[in-house]
């Protein structure tokens, strides 16, 4: 019998926004283009990020958020900006 | 091909899993119900460490050690990277050299100023915010000064980082900041141990509050409340030096990083 109020859009989103992630870190990794690849890996701790906000963890989310997606792409984009911009091989 | 086969299966069957509702308990462990039963508990002050908010309690109270070696990772990461980017007059020749060229457009766009300029103000209030109610809503030192670094970031991406400098916002001014945050810390973490001169005898580092099993007279504690305000002991004093650290820490390494190119070619090459 299912129960009669049956609402999994918690799980749902959770399993959403990871598998978002995952997806956007595959495609991180195998990028040419260097800047486009930390475009790509903000955009998977964005993901992180929505994933915390589900798992009730706001003090994680107020660090997670300026650190991932702020400091460690202009990291990152300063490294890239000091040697060269596409992947070769 | 096979890659993007691989990831379909995994979206479906993580979305799968999820659809059923699946979590694995939701029975509290016997450390978290000693965590929320004792942080503020107004009948049983014993343990208690005067905050509603568990998770800075938890920081700064009852595991404060954890976050003052944390705090000393971060000071000693600070450290190598300011020893990696050790050249004395960095600032000034930086400031001069821009001076001798011609002043050409520098920064980005008008557009991009402007809206850099409302989003400072934002940034810098919203942290300040976020580190003084650390002790009341979810936050605190360290969040509030990762929140804080991105301000000088755009600024230095947005105008140009000799325009920053010219602000007073130097390695030197950095460093000071950071020096009295970590300062701070220490003072308050042996701010009880001063006390044994007083002749309290039962005091620990990192006290908050008193502890009537320990021995009497016991360390009488950080003020609680302030009137109306609620003070949490040791956490706001805690919370606001923490910000002060990390906010310059961060700040300083994107001074040092946004340094020109063509500077360091012409130092390497003498």
């Amino acid at each position: 019998m299912i129960p009669l109020f049956f609402s999994p859009f918690l799980e749902l989103l959770l399993a959403f926004s990871l598998t978002m992630a995952l997806v956007l870190a595959y495609f991180a990794i195998v990028q040419r283009d260097l800047v486009k690849a930390a475009v790509l890996s903000a955009g998977q701790s964005i993901a992180y990020a929505f994933a915390y906000y589900l798992l009730a963890a706001p003090d994680i989310l107020f660090a997670y958020i300026p650190i991932a997606v702020g400091i460690y792409t202009v990291l990152l984009l300063y490294a890239i900006s000091k040697t060269e911009r596409f992947e070769e091989g | 091909m096979a890659s993007t086969i691989v990831l379909f299966v995994l979206t479906l069957v993580s979305v799968a899993l999820g659809a059923t509702a699946f979590t694995p308990s939701l029975d509290l462990r016997p450390l978290a119900e000693f965590y929320l039963e004792n942080c503020l508990n107004q009948f049983n002050k014993d343990l208690w460490a005067a905050s509603p908010e568990a998770v800075t309690s938890m920081l700064w109270d009852y595991r404060g050690l954890d976050t003052v070696y944390e705090t000393t990772v971060f000071f000693l990461a600070i450290i190598g990277s300011v020893a990696a980017f050790r050249f004395g007059e960095a600032f000034l020749r930086s400031y001069e050299e821009s001076k001798r060229k011609q002043r050409r457009e520098e920064g980005l766009s008008l557009i991009v100023k402007v809206i850099t300029r409302l989003t400072f103000v934002l940034i810098v209030a919203l942290s300040i915010a976020i580190a003084l109610h650390g002790h009341l809503t979810p936050g605190g030192g360290f969040q509030a000064g990762s929140i804080f670094a991105v301000a000088p970031l755009l600024a230095i991406a947005a105008f140009s980082r000799r325009f920053v400098e010219e602000f007073g916002l130097t390695k030197n001014t950095c460093l000071a900041i950071r020096t009295t945050g970590l300062i701070t810390i220490a003072l308050i973490a042996l701010i009880p141990l001063l006390s044994i001169a007083l002749g309290f005898t039962g005091v620990f580092i990192i006290q908050n509050q008193p502890k009537p099993w320990a021995l009497q007279p016991s360390f009488p504690g950080f003020p609680v409340y302030l009137g109306p305000i609620w003070l949490a002991g040791t956490l706001i004093l805690f919370n606001v030096a923490e910000f002060l650290t990390v906010a310059s820490g961060f700040t300083l390494l994107f001074i040092l990083l946004s340094l020109p190119e063509d500077f360091f070619r012409r130092l390497m090459g003498k």
